[in-house]
This record gives structure tokens, C-alpha cells and sequence, in this order.
């Protein structure tokens, strides 16, 4: 791809993560002034956005980002009231141009009207902003018509729609598709019929269906109702009759005749009263862009700094015992320097999971809405921090994880009830990491997968074969095969056969792996793992067996020096608690050592307080500090060990709490067996 | 008969080998190994290459090696990112000698070997990357 488009991308990618960041503040209620900053901000943002999509020539894409920067803009007259509801619409907005624009950077096309699906709420929102005073109110924004279509209405048909709305009539769109040869003659019937039943505000030029040829007219009619019946319909004809404008949904304070202004975020007075406290204050942050080439070039730099600094540690092992204090004093302070830069290389790369999760949740809030499900949605580990490229990659995963469960995973509230569940389904998504892997779980307490019917399909398909037994693993994982899905027809959300494929392509190519479960009604689980690059790691450095050893402060309860030489199968006493213990070099597989001087209490990161705890005896403990962990190839794979750290004395290991914590359950139990 | 390409021809494990040049990312001096506590056989432990960890061969583990004739002198990386500890670089081939043997199932070298050839007196063994990889990861998971 273009490198100029690179860097307009990277540039859009970050407006999009200042649109979300912004509303979010919006969301919590903020003082009047930080409502009108962000506000402002926002306007700002989709302003730009709309430039630089007319800059490339997406046009629909730069007209959608003109009809949110409208809202934005009312919003910030004053003629819009900051509101969940309204709040939750501008997510949703923001959400489907971004979603729109990831779509054109893959090569897909660029979709006519990308705020199609909240074309009612924005109308509703214009309708409402618009000015009461002087007979300019203009309802027309109720109208369920693409954007180009109300723009081409005159001005007497806008007055007339609105009156007619207030007066509380419905109006209704006729589309017929008339021959070439008798069109005149055709569209004068149809008018005539209507005119009979209401009052015929317009004839607007249609789109023709693609397998017709022809000429399609929508006819907008204001009546109580249409008779489709009554319509002078031909053979070879179409017709297809819509409400276009419900009066219902004219919004309360127009129908009233004395409306309230609506409230306006207010800018805080000038020097009237003490100023707001610095915490309440929309914070200004200044990012630095990085495009794709560009993060590329930096990659690159923080490798040839780890190759430098390895370079650094490999001399000083080899001159250590020669004569060379202050060269190698001089290498020490090398080595420290270049950690530091390339732990703040690698730190830039880094970004918390929160930034995913806050795409979700609008996504969520909006198929609830649809669907009429609703749900409780919790997100854990936002504030794990993974690498910036990775994330990028799950996103798409994730949205369509998160569509499926609440098309096919949960059940409507009625079903819920009349199964003892909660009204309302439950949704938690958690991140975590977990070893050498990051784990991301999506669980839902809706229906479960439906096995049979899985099994079915597969037969159907080819996929099985009928008479065999087919486990429940192997059934869950048929759906990740491509085009396979037990939906009938597709929904709007999901079903179409196309997406648990890409979600296991895309976390396959990641190197990791896609793990579905389901109990029948109970739920469904699917766990995504995937295996860390590199990291800084927070460990306790600990000697064993002539090796250094890293462990993981989140795992570590406690670090403890025995009364006396331990051995493993002691039961050691940890704050009044007996707690068996195990030699790390048992769990690795080395000779059981002749007895140590010092344990380590480890468990479950994260886990709660009455966890499996498990004493690790060691040789000696070193103390704390920061590692830069590098995962070790497959082909190098050894259990208990995440990866290593190159140090002044050799490498560390970073050891994989808890499959070491599996490995000492595993010989202690061997230890009582052959007791 | 292997695709074309031109072959290295190398003494490690006590034995004469050709690598497929295509199948090589480069050849380096010896770098100090890391032993992994409680690595699988097949893997003497790591080195550091590239700013990554590479796996280092055990020729000792593989059926049908001999034991090194001296120091390692080199380190040959293969392009699925595992080095092979080197006793000498002898030289390279533009072609395979005929005629070429496809080795045997029953042959113990068949485990990670595609074939050999006599030159002159000389027996030349093929080191085949697919197998050997498919080899190691048997190793590890007998374990």
C-alpha cells in the first residue's frame, strides 16, 4: 500500500481512539465546561475525518462523517442535550465509520450509506435540534430515506412533511417499477389512486433493482394507512409499500406547545465562583502519530538495541577474571543504559486491552437494542497491556465473537425467565496472561452450542460421518470450519457461515489457538490464546541448581528461608498453614537436589485467597527486578519455562507459574503414591 | 532426486553432509549455548541469534549420528530457525552426486535424512529440514 496512505490510516486509527476516549468522558456525567471540550473535540475530530476521507476520494464515508460532525456541532450550539441515549447513538456512529473504514482498508467496498442503521436516530436527533421559532422547523430528518433523497426535497414538500407529522399523520413511501414504454401512463395511475387516499407530497426518482430494467419511482404519501390492494398493480410490475415517518416519533418536546429549551451544556461562567478542581478538567494530550512504516522502522531499532545489548552482556562474560575493572565497569553501565531504552522501546509498543474493550461496548449496547436481549456486560484485565500490532489483529475477532453470542448464545428475556435465568444474559469478557500466552475468554450464560444439531450439519456437509461417534471437542470445533453454520437463513448479525473460520485463521496466524466449550444452557466459553513475543516482566530472581531463575511477582504470595534443609514432600509452615513443598529442580526434571535453604510460595495469578498454594523450595533468593522476557521458539519448548532473559551471568528463565504449579501437584502426588 | 539447488558440504556428528543452500539463512561463528533446565533431546539448549533464541541441534540425539570428530567451528541456521553445530565447512556442490540414494524407512537416518551419494569414497548425506523438524518435535513429545 501507499506509504501516503499509511500515514493517513495511522492518522485515522488514532482520531477513532480520541472519538471513543472522548465519549467515554462524555458518559460520566462531567461538569458543563468538560461537556462542551469534548464535545468540541469531537466536532474537531470527525471535521478532520471527513477532510481526509474527501482528501482520498471516499465520499460516502467523508458524508457520513459530515452528518455526525452536525450532531457534534449541535451539540455544542447548545441544541442538543447530552444524554445516555444520545451518547450511546455517537458511539454507535463513530463505531460504524470505523468499522467502515477497517472494511476499505481491507479491500472491501465502500458501503453507501455507512450510518444506514442509525438513520431513525440521527433524523431524531436533527429533528429535534432544529430551531422552534418561525415556522423554519424541519421534520424531514424523520423521513427513513437515504441522506441524497431528503436532500433533493423542495421546500414546500419539507413544510408539508413537517406539518403533516405534527399534525400527527403518518407518512408513507409507495416504490413501483414501471416499463420503459408505459411509465407516464403508469405513474399517473398510481398517482391518482393515492391522491384518493391521502395527500400526495412527492414523486421521487428510486432506485431500479438490479435484475430489473425499467424505471422505479417512490411516491410519499401522507394517510392514516395504504391499501396496497387498492394500487393499480400490472403483471410485471413491483410495488412495495413502507412507513417512511411515524408522528409517534416526533419528539415530545415539539408536540408540545410550550416546549422546554433543551438543556445546553452550558461553558462555566466567567469569574464567577472558585474555578473547577484540575481533576475535572478535560485533559489535553498531545499523541504522537506513528504510522505503520514507521513503527516498522522503529521495530527494527529496538532489535538491533537488543542485539547491542546482548553483544554488551556476551563481553562481559567473557572478560569477567581478567584484568579489566573499568572497561568492564564501563560495559556494566552499557548494558544497564540499553535495557532502560529498549524497555521504553518496547513500552511503546505496548497498549491496554481497555482500548478493545471500549470498541465492545457500544457494539453491545446497540445489538441488545436490536435484538432485544439484554445484557450484562464485564469486562476484566483492561489494564493488560499487550503489543499494539496484536491488538490491531483481534479486534475484527473479537466484534464478531461478540455479534455471535448475542445472536446465537443468548436467549430472548421471555425464554431466560421461563428457564430460571436472569432477564437479562450475561456477557464477560476477560484478558490475561497466562504463562507464555495472553488469554482472552468470552463467556456467556445463554443456550450453549447446540451439539445435535452441529452434528447434523456436519453429516450434511460431508464434515462427518453418520453412525460415528463424535466427541463434544470435535463438534465445537466443526463451527470453526470455513462456511459452516446451522443457520437457516442469515441474520443481520451473524449466521452467514463466514466469520469463526477467519476468527481461527486470524489467531492461528497469530500463532495461538481458538478452545470452544458449552454446557447445554448453561453457556458457552471461547478461549483464545496467544503466545507473548516479548515482554518486561516483574520477576523475583531466584538461583537453583548452579541456573538463575525468574519468577513472576503476580504469582508469588510469599518468599520465605527454611529453619532447616528442606526436600521435596515436606510440608512447611507458612503463617500457621501447612503447605506442602517441592523442589524446582524436581519440577523441571533435574536431579532432586540434597536439601534447600530457602521456598517460595506460589499460586494462581489472580486467583482467589483459598487457590491452590504450592511451596517451591530454591537454592538461594536473589532478589527482584525487571527482566525483558523473549519467549523461547516451539522447537525449544520446555515445560515450566516461559522463555528466558539474557543477563550479566547467562540467561534467566522466566518460569510459566502455573504450569510449574502443575508440574509440583503432579510429583507430589507421586511422592504420595509411592509413599 | 531433490529439487536443483547448490549444496554446502559440511563435517558435523562424524559425518559428511550437504545443506540445500536454499534451506540455509546463513552460516555464523559458534556462539555459547544455554542449556534449558529440563529441555527436550534432540535440542542441546539456545543461543542468542538475531536477538532471538535459536534452538541448537543435538546431532547426538538423532539416530544414525556419530559423535562430533572436534570442535564445533560454525554454526549453520536453517531457514526454519534452528542452528546446526558445525565441525568444518568443506566446501559446496553444484550438483548432487549420482547415483542418489533415497533412503530406506529401515535406515536410521531416514529420521531426518533425504538421501545420500558417494563422491568418490566419500558418502554424502543429505540433511533434510522437514524431517528433521517433524523428528525433533517426536522427540519432544515421547518425553
Amino acid at each position: 500500500m501507499d506509504q501516503s496512505f499509511d500515514d493517513v490510516w495511522a492518522e485515522c486509527e488514532d482520531l477513532f481512539a480520541q472519538a471513543r476516549q472522548t465519549l467515554a468522558v462524555l458518559k460520566e456525567s462531567p461538569p458543563a465546561h468538560v461537556v462542551q471540550a469534548s464535545v468540541n473535540a469531537l466536532f474537531r475530530t470527525t471535521h478532520t475525518l471527513k477532510g481526509m476521507a474527501g482528501m482520498l476520494g471516499y465520499t460516502s464515508f467523508s458524508r457520513a462523517a459530515h452528518r455526525m460532525e452536525d450532531i457534534f456541532d449541535l451539540m455544542r450550539k447548545g441544541r442538543l442535550r447530552s444524554t445516555d441515549s444520545l451518547i450511546e447513538t455517537l458511539e454507535a456512529g463513530i463505531l460504524a465509520l470505523e468499522s467502515g473504514l477497517a472494511g476499505i482498508r481491507r479491500g472491501r467496498p465502500e458501503p453507501d450509506d455507512y450510518l444506514h442503521a442509525l438513520r431513525r436516530e440521527l433524523g431524531e436527533l436533527e429533528a429535534l435540534a432544529r430551531p422552534t421559532e418561525g415556522g423554519t422547523q424541519d421534520l424531514t430528518s424523520l423521513l427513513d430515506l437515504p441522506p441524497d433523497t431528503l436532500k433533493a426535497l423542495s421546500e414546500y414538500e419539507r413544510t408539508r412533511v413537517t406539518a403533516l407529522l405534527l399534525s400527527g399523520m403518518p407518512i408513507h413511501g409507495v416504490a413501483v417499477c414501471l416499463d420503459f414504454a408505459t411509465f407516464d401512463e403508469r405513474l399517473r395511475a398510481y398517482s391518482e389512486v393515492l391522491g384518493a387516499q391521502g395527500e400526495l407530497l412527492s414523486t421521487l426518482p428510486w432506485d431500479v433493482p438490479e435484475d430489473r430494467e425499467g424505471l422505479a419511482f417512490l411516491l410519499m404519501v401522507a394517510c392514516p394507512a395504504v391499501d396496497p390492494a387498492s394500487l393499480p398493480l400490472l403483471d410485471g410490475e413491483l410495488l412495495g409499500v413502507t412507513l417512511l415517518a411515524d408522528p409517534a416519533r416526533v419528539p415530545a418536546s415539539l408536540r408540545n406547545p410550550e416546549p422546554e429549551a433543551p438543556e445546553l451544556p452550558q461553558a462555566p461562567a466567567p469569574a464567577s465562583g472558585p474555578p473547577p478542581p484540575p481533576a475535572a478538567q478535560a485533559v489535553e494530550v498531545e499523541i504522537l502519530r506513528l504510522p505503520a512504516h514507521r513503527v516498522e522502522a522503529l521495530e527494527a531499532r529496538l532489535m538491533a538495541v537488543g542485539q547491542l545489548r546482548d553483544a554488551a552482556s556476551l563481553l562481559m562474560r567473557q572478560a569477567k577474571g581478567l584484568d579489566r575493572e573499568r572497561p568492564l565497569a564501563l560495559l556494566g553501565d552499557m548494558e544497564e543504559g540499553l535495557l532502560e531504552v529498549q524497555k521504553s522501546l518496547l513500552q511503546m509498543r505496548m497498549i491496554k486491552v481497555d482500548s478493545v474493550f471500549s470498541r465492545i461496548e457500544p457494539l453491545v449496547k446497540g445489538l441488545s437494542r436490536d435484538t432485544g436481549k439484554p445484557v450484562k456486560l464485564t469486562f476484566l484485565g483492561g489494564d493488560l497491556e499487550v503489543e499494539r500490532s496484536l491488538l490491531g489483529r483481534l479486534s475484527e475477532p473479537f466484534l464478531h465473537l461478540v455479534r455471535n453470542a448475542l445472536d446465537h448464545g443468548l436467549e430472548p428475556p421471555s425464554e431466560r425467565v421461563a428457564q430460571g435465568k436472569s432477564e437479562a444474559g450475561s456477557l464477560k469478557i476477560s484478558a490475561s496472561q497466562r504463562g507464555r500466552n495472553l488469554r482472552f475468554d468470552i463467556r456467556d450464560d445463554g443456550r450453549g452450542f447446540d451439539l445435535a444439531r452441529i452434528e447434523a450439519r456436519g453429516i450434511e456437509l460431508g464434515l462427518l460421518t453418520k453412525g460415528q461417534a463424535h466427541t463434544p471437542e470435535r463438534l465445537h470445533r466443526l463451527t470453526l470450519e470455513p462456511g459452516f453454520s446451522t443457520q437457516e437463513r442469515a441474520s443481520q448479525l451473524s449466521g452467514r457461515g463466514v466469520g469463526m473460520d477467519v476468527v481461527r485463521a486470524e489467531i492461528e496466524a497469530l500463532g495461538g489457538e481458538v478452545h470452544l466449550s458449552s454446557e447445554p444452557r448453561r453457556g458457552s466459553l471461547i478461549r483464545l490464546s496467544i503466545p507473548l513475543s516479548r515482554a518486561v516482566v516483574s520477576c523475583l530472581r531466584v538461583r537453583c541448581a548452579g541456573q538463575m531463575f525468574g519468577i513472576p511477582l503476580n504469582s508469588v504470595l510469599r518468599v520465605q528461608a527454611g529453619k532447616e534443609p528442606l526436600h521435596g514432600g515436606d510440608q512447611v509452615d507458612v503463617l500457621g498453614m501447612s503447605t506442602p513443598l517441592e523442589s524446582l529442580q524436581t519440577c523441571l526434571g533435574l536431579p532432586d537436589p540434597d536439601g534447600q535453604k530457602a521456598f517460595v510460595v506460589l499460586t494462581q495469578p489472580g486467583a482467589a485467597s483459598r487457590s491452590v498454594a504450592i511451596a517451591i523450595g530454591v537454592d538461594e533468593i536473589l532478589g527482584r527486578g525487571e527482566v525483558l522476557l523473549r519467549s523461547l521458539p516451539e522447537l525449544a519448548h520446555s515445560p515450566g519455562i516461559m522463555g528466558g532473559s539474557l543477563q550479566e551471568e547467562g540467561i534467566l528463565w522466566v518460569l510459566d507459574p502455573e504450569a510449574i504449579l502443575g508440574l509440583a501437584m503432579n510429583s507430589l502426588m507421586r511422592r504420595v503414591a509411592h509413599a | 532426486m531433490p529439487e536443483s539447488s547448490t549444496w554446502l558440504h559440511v563435517r558435523a556428528a562424524g559425518l559428511d553432509l550437504l545443506l540445500a543452500t536454499r534451506d540455509l539463512r546463513e552460516v555464523v561463528a559458534p556462539l555459547p549455548v544455554s542449556a534449558i533446565p529440563g529441555g527436550a533431546r534432540g535440542i542441546q539448549g539456545v543461543v542468542m541469534h538475531q536477538g532471538e533464541f535459536l534452538p541448537v541441534l543435538a546431532w547426538d540425539d538423532l539416530p544414525g549420528c556419530g559423535s562430533p570428530a572436534g570442535p564445533v567451528t560454525a554454526l549453520a541456521v536453517l531457514r526454519p530457525r534452528l542452528g546446526l553445530p558445525i565441525e568444518r565447512v568443506v566446501g559446496t556442490l553444484g550438483a548432487l552426486p549420482e547415483p542418489w540414494q533415497v533412503p530406506e524407512d529401515s535406515e536410521s537416518a531416514s529420521a531426518w535424512s533425504g538421501g545420500s551419494g558417494l563422491l568418490g569414497d566419500m558418502e554424502l548425506r543429505l540433511v533434510d529440514p522437514d524431517r528433521l523438524v517433524a523428528l525433533l518435535r517426536r522427540l519432544r513429545a515421547d518425553r
